[in-house]
């Protein structure tokens, strides 16, 4: 394969391309989707494809081959198309290598793995333990291994597998929970414990009342507060910041967050979505993005940067540079510290879409779903529904007043679209509202 | 494609030896192009050939599917193998069961007066190029802006162990754009989306720089002269955007049958309406959702499903009441019913699942200046921005992009981020007038796991409600 990915570039380069970029890419997932407490459909997939970007006289075109047998031809048609094309004056080059990589293996136990079942049984069992009577979600096995080459020396080889699962466990219509289990290790992989959370939310989210507009203090749990953390990674792409879909623009150097918050991506770090290289080859790394609420940088690749006068942080995204994973540095606050932060407010555990009416201000709403709760003096006093988060990216974000010590792996389904890696959180005056009848 | 006709046929008959008591296989050849073309800079274009087969197997009660793009036989003998195994290994409690339907033998396609092949790059990014000029033309602080043009054109070939044996071939073609428009503090920003199924006449069906331009006019006329939109209880005259994406998310999205029965539960979430629930009153008797896919040129055109089955209009709402779910053959037999062809796959490597295709208001009889001027007070909210509703499809929240006061029947200033966040019911039962300019615009619809972003249209005539409360 690695042969695949340098004849391409070379074929490219001999018809005239300043710039190539082929990433062959193996795709050997698995994964059971379940509903009901059993499997509905159990998927394999078995793809050989090649993720290719050409520059021929600054005109930028890319595509995806998918008969490597007749890759040649599709170089040949693709660097046609871009003579038609045109140019693009603010693409600046792809990063120049060779470059080191650190030395990741994906877990021998991981990759022999063939058969889900057993870890969907252990997290419906879980749930159901706890009291849930329905459930339902995704068991997955990520497998792809990449084999990329650059016409600016880069040759890389990446192998990655993960495990992961999402659970969403019922009491009834009204009353559910939702876990998470992520992991790179077999041995780390806790399909039961995300069972258990999701039914122990969904347990306490019986008989709820309808919750009322306001502005509260909330107690954000991992998944939801990786929704927000998720958004800020997205938001703060360069490309999204040109394209008018960020909040963030002009704030480098500007405080965008309270001073609890330190933010970093960081694709080197174990994570399920660990790689070695970005799409221009680039060394993943740690990259600092908010430090004690002060903005420090956009994600950026090699033609971003250039436009921004700084440095690729290997976050390319050929077009678009984008989060690998981010990480929220933990607080100091306990699991029950932190509960009774909240003294008259909500504590709220998942939510979904979010959608915004002025990207460039940050003014959104998102849904909150699964169990909402009623918290006076760190206890739970009633579950509540129908509730919708109403807010501004920013001001969110810069009312984080207290963050726990535990930070959670958490990605889900479009939601949290890379792994965060967050705590609790408090926020104070959050606003709600809700659909008047 | 006959080679890859053979594999699929291959693929039936080798699932049927390993034990498959139903199977079918899906070819699906997939040529998209698109680019983005961002602050008048063309980003990258992108021109993809993408192709592959998918197996889908019940064996043991269960359900397997595997895909590959490697078309050799070999390759999809592993994959039936695979898809086999796996449906075994499920070892399901309550056996899955499809609905009885007819075997099909068919071709069908979708005509194209100017072959999406035949049109040069070149004219396409002149196209858009062109509109961007026109609007920055005028003038206005337009601090972002980008267009993305898309088409596609996609060839099917699908058989099952019951006989069916169908091909197909549907052109698309889509245009997105999103504008931020500038005025001292202020800011207004929009998002809009034309779809087309057939050839690249459909670009000049969408009049796509008049749109745009009136697009920025009403924005800069929102930031220069909008004022706070009323709160309390009022009328709202709601433009066909608005009804349409009222139609697809408290209307479509809750009658999916799959999403009733609890299988997308995870994911996109269930459905207020029980799977006892047709019949179960929703809105006045004026409201009329329908979904169908053979509405001509819509962009979630289809004669037949991806599980084989014709395609045919349903009544979603029928009156104010519920009429109907959403089907495929897993669905219809869980409810004991038939199929009515709502089975759709984003490509090859995905199974079909109960899908949404061109979702709309059924028009009735008034103008919207008749509507509007049985108005003493309210807002007509043309078109929309933000917008979301919970996993029950139940509470519902519409901010308003272009809107304006009515007071006595007569359309003042406009008033900025109208906010409509009702319930499924009282937004349905407030309907006492629907118009008859049905208009239709494209988006994209999500669900399933792996993700399947589909093509989908959505779409109404003006209508008005009464006495709803607005902020």
């Amino acid at each position: 394969m690695e042969d695949i990915a340098s004849r391409i570039v070379d074929k490219a380069v001999s018809l005239g391309c300043q710039d190539a970029v082929a990433d062959v890419i193996e795709n050997r997932s698995y994964q059971i989707r379940f509903a009901r407490n059993e499997a509905v459909i159990s998927n394999q997939w078995r793809e050989s494809s090649a993720s290719v970007f050409l520059v021929h006289d600054r005109r930028v075109v890319a595509t995806d081959i998918k008969d490597l047998t007749k890759a040649d031809e599709a170089v040949e048609r693709l660097v046609k198309t871009a003579k038609a094309s045109q140019p693009n004056p603010e693409y600046a080059g792809i990063a120049k290598g060779p470059f080191r990589y650190a030395r990741t293996r994906p877990d021998p136990k991981v990759l022999s793995l063939d058969e889900g079942g057993k870890y969907v049984e252990a997290a419906v069992g879980g749930a159901v333990d706890q009291g849930a009577k329905e459930c339902a979600g995704s068991f997955w096995k990520y497998e792809d291994e990449h084999f990329l080459a650059t016409s600016n020396g880069v040759e890389g080889h990446d192998h990655r597998a993960s495990l992961y699962l999402s659970i969403r466990a019922l009491v009834s219509l009204e009353s559910s929970g939702h876990g998470i289990a992520c992991a790179t290790k077999l041995s780390h992989f806790t399909p039961e414990k995300a069972g258990q959370k999701a039914g122990h939310i969904a347990s306490l989210a019986r008989a709820p009342k309808s919750g009322k507009a306001g502005r509260y203090t909330v107690l954000f749990d991992p998944l939801i507060f990786g929704s927000l953390t998720d958004q800020v990674g997205g938001r703060l792409s360069a490309w999204a910041v040109l394209a008018g879909l960020s909040p963030f623009g002009k704030k480098v150097g500007k405080r965008v967050a309270s001073p609890a918050l330190t933010l970093y991506d960081d694709g080197s770090a174990d994570s399920i979505a660990r790689k070695r290289f970005d799409a221009e080859g680039v060394p993943t790394r740690r990259n600092v993005l908010v430090n004690k609420g002060i903005l420090k940088t956009y994600l950026h690749n090699t033609s971003t940067a250039k436009k921004f006068k700084t440095k690729t942080t290997g976050n390319a995204g050929l077009v678009s540079p984008d989060s690998h994973a981010v990480f929220v540095k933990p607080g100091d606050r306990s699991r029950d510290e932190i509960f009774s932060e909240v003294k008259d407010g909500l504590w709220l555990t998942n939510t979904w879409y979010t959608r915004y009416q002025s990207y460039v201000n940050g003014d959104l709403s998102t849904i909150p779903r699964d169990g909402i709760f009623h918290i006076r003096n760190g206890e739970v006093v009633g579950a509540l529904k129908d509730i919708r988060l109403t807010d501004n990216l920013l001001h969110l974000m810069k009312n984080i007043v207290a963050l726990g010590d535990e930070p959670e792996q958490m990605m889900w389904w479009g939601e949290v679209s890379v792994p965060n890696f967050v705590p609790y959180a408090v926020i104070k005056d959050v606003g709600i509202t809700k659909s008047a009848e | 494609m006959n080679a890859e006709m053979d594999l699929v046929d291959f693929a039936v008959d080798h699932a049927r030896t390993k034990g498959a008591t139903y199977a079918e296989a899906r070819f699906e050849k997939q040529e998209p192009e698109n680019f983005i073309l961002k602050n008048g800079v063309l980003d990258a274009l992108y021109v993809g050939h993408d192709q592959g087969i998918g197996v889908r197997v019940l064996a043991n009660g269960a359900l397997g599917f595997a895909a590959t793009n490697t078309l050799t036989k070999s390759a999809v003998r592993g994959i039936v193998d695979d898809a086999v195994k796996i449906a075994k290994a499920s070892r399901r409690k309550t056996k899955i069961t499809f609905a009885q339907e007819d075997s099909i033998a068919m071709n069908w396609s979708v005509p194209e007066s100017k072959k999406l092949a035949d049109v040069p790059v070149e004219e396409k990014i002149a196209e858009i190029r062109d509109v961007d000029k026109e609007v920055t033309g005028l003038g206005f602080k337009l601090a972002a802006r980008f267009f993305n043009l898309s088409d596609n054109r996609i060839r099917k070939y699908f058989a099952n162990s019951e006989g069916s044996h169908i091909e197909s071939y549907s052109p698309r073609l889509r245009v997105f754009y999103f504008l931020t428009m500038l005025e001292g503090a202020a800011v207004e920003q929009t998002a809009r989306n034309y779809g087309w199924s057939g050839g690249w006449e459909g670009v000049s069906t969408w009049g796509l720089s008049d749109r745009v331009i009136a697009e920025a006019r009403s924005m800069h006329k929102s930031l220069t002269e909008g004022k706070k939109s009323p709160e309390g209880k009022m009328d709202l005259v709601a433009g066909p955007q608005v009804a349409g994406i009222a139609s697809h998310e408290s209307c479509g999205h809750p009658t999916e049958a799959d999403r009733v029965l609890g299988r997308e539960a995870a994911q996109a979430g269930k459905s207020f309406i029980p799977p006892e629930g047709i019949g179960m009153k929703v809105g006045s008797e004026l409201v009329n959702v329908v979904d169908d896919p053979t509405v001509e040129h819509a962009i979630a055109y289809y004669q037949t499903d991806d599980e084989g089955v014709k395609a045919r209009r349903r009544y979603l709402y029928k009156e104010g009441r519920v009429r109907e779910f959403l089907q495929n053959r897993e669905t219809a037999a869980a409810l004991h019913t038939r199929s009515n062809g709502a089975a759709r796959a984003v490509n090859y490597n995905v199974e079909a699942i109960v899908r949404m295709a061109n979702t709309f208001v059924e028009p009735k009889d008034h103008t919207v200046e008749e509507m509007l001027e049985d108005v003493k007070f309210g807002v007509y909210m043309k078109t929309f921005m933000e917008w979301n509703i919970d996993d029950k499809r139940y509470n519902a929240k519409y901010a308003g992009r272009e809107a304006y006061l009515v007071e006595n029947g007569e359309v003042k200033h406009p008033v900025r981020n109208t906010i409509i966040e009702l319930t499924t019911p009282a937004f349905w039962s407030a309907v006492d007038a629907v118009g008859k300019d049905l208009y239709f615009e494209a988006g994209f619809c999500g669900k399933s796991d792996p993700g399947q972003a589909l093509d989908a249209s959505m779409g109404g005539p003006t209508i008005r409600l009464r006495n709803v409360y607005l902020r």
